[in-house]
């Protein structure tokens, strides 16, 4: 039998890989050329002739050097396929909750231009201010309504509705999760008071009280069944 | 199933190819010389792979994560490396078919091509 082996070997040699990613190439090469040698064998043919016909499988050892170059140089795809469950999940919940969540952010952020209606104000301690933004509250059931009507349409069940239309809250409630022990901290070690106070009014003016409204204008639509998905209907 | 355009060419060539390797793979693990027996069998001699079409095209849909490929029997002497289904490949192959039956669709359409 032609060694096979060492003519993989040295025709792959200019490879430019590791050293162990080539010798499996050329392990798992030879190995095909073995097997196609040995079944020519079985299918009556002679040495010569079986060996003469495993080397011309490949006509250009150059050229396949190249593509398996080519293909180990290839970057790693990411795939990126949802699958059905995440596709659907994809349009009933994270499409309708991240726009509600940049509209809202968007509203918000334009009533705290200069030009905007001032905020109502008041002060829980003399470093410690209490911003209610109350327009803010009056356009959170419309944010709300258009995050459960966009899922609903798009076929999201209830919890799907609630949560596309929560998503502003549910967004700050990572504030207090990250940001919130270090205030408490810092805020006991230099003002020596109760924390928890602000905590409380925290959690309630920028989630309790948001999520109450955003809710709200969701309710209608989280009501009934969901609605079948355009193409499906179609 | 939607219906975007098939642009003809070298993806093709290429598509088909990937076709049909998952499809073997599909049914259980295989090393590189049982799936190019395999394909040619199941074609009547077809559609044929030699080591120089099969191999690069392996180590491309491995890197994709489609196929992932693993040395069995070191222990018996010879190793042999094993592909199997991986899981996005499980989901390309979904795509990959109904793109090729559109295709077919349309071939028979036009010239009166049929498939089996």
């Amino acid at each position: 039998m032609p060694d096979w082996r060492g003519i993989a070997r040295r025709r792959l040699a200019p490879l430019a890989l590791e050293a162990k990613r080539k010798e499996e190439i050329i392990d798992e090469l030879s190995g095909h050329l073995e097997d196609l040698y040995s079944d020519l064998l079985r299918h009556g043919k002679s040495e010569a002739e079986a060996a003469q016909s495993a080397w011309s499988t490949v006509a250009d050892w150059d050229e396949l050097r190249d593509a398996i170059q080519l293909a180990a140089n290839e970057e790693a795809v990411m795939d990126y396929h949802l699958g059905p469950a995440g596709e659907r999940r994809l349009k009933t919940l994270w499409l309708p909750g991240v726009c509600t969540g940049l509209l809202a952010g968007v509203l918000l952020r334009l009533l705290q231009l200069p030009s905007a209606p001032a905020p109502n104000v008041s002060w829980l301690r003399p470093s410690t201010p209490l911003i209610i933004y109350w327009q803010w509250y009056l356009c959170l059931p419309l944010v709300g309504a258009m995050g459960a009507y966009w899922s609903r349409r798009a076929g999201g069940t209830l919890l799907e509705r609630a949560s596309a239309a929560s998503f502003p809250a549910l967004q700050l409630i990572c504030y207090p999760g990250i940001l919130l022990p270090f205030v408490m901290v810092f805020d006991l070690i230099f003002h020596h008071s109760a924390p928890l106070v602000v905590a409380a009014f925290f959690l309630l003016v920028w989630i309790v009280v948001p999520e109450a409204a955003l809710l709200l204008g969701a309710l209608p639509f989280l009501k009934g069944e969901a609605m079948k998905p355009r193409r499906a209907a179609a | 199933m939607s219906k975007e355009a098939i642009h003809i060419g070298s993806q093709v060539k290429r598509g088909s190819a990937e076709l049909a390797i998952l499809s073997v793979l599909a049914e259980g693990p295989l090393h590189g010389y049982q799936i190019a027996k395999i394909i040619e069998r199941q074609t009547q001699g077809l559609l044929r792979f030699n080591l120089a079409s099969l191999y690069p095209l392996l180590y491309r849909m491995e890197k994709r994560g489609w196929v992932k490929g693993t040395w069995e029997g070191e222990a018996a002497g010879r190793r042999r490396r094993y592909y199997h289904l991986a899981a996005a490949g499980r989901r390309r192959l979904v795509p990959l078919r109904a793109e090729w039956g559109q295709l077919f669709q349309a071939l028979n359409r036009l010239a009166g091509v049929t498939h089996a």
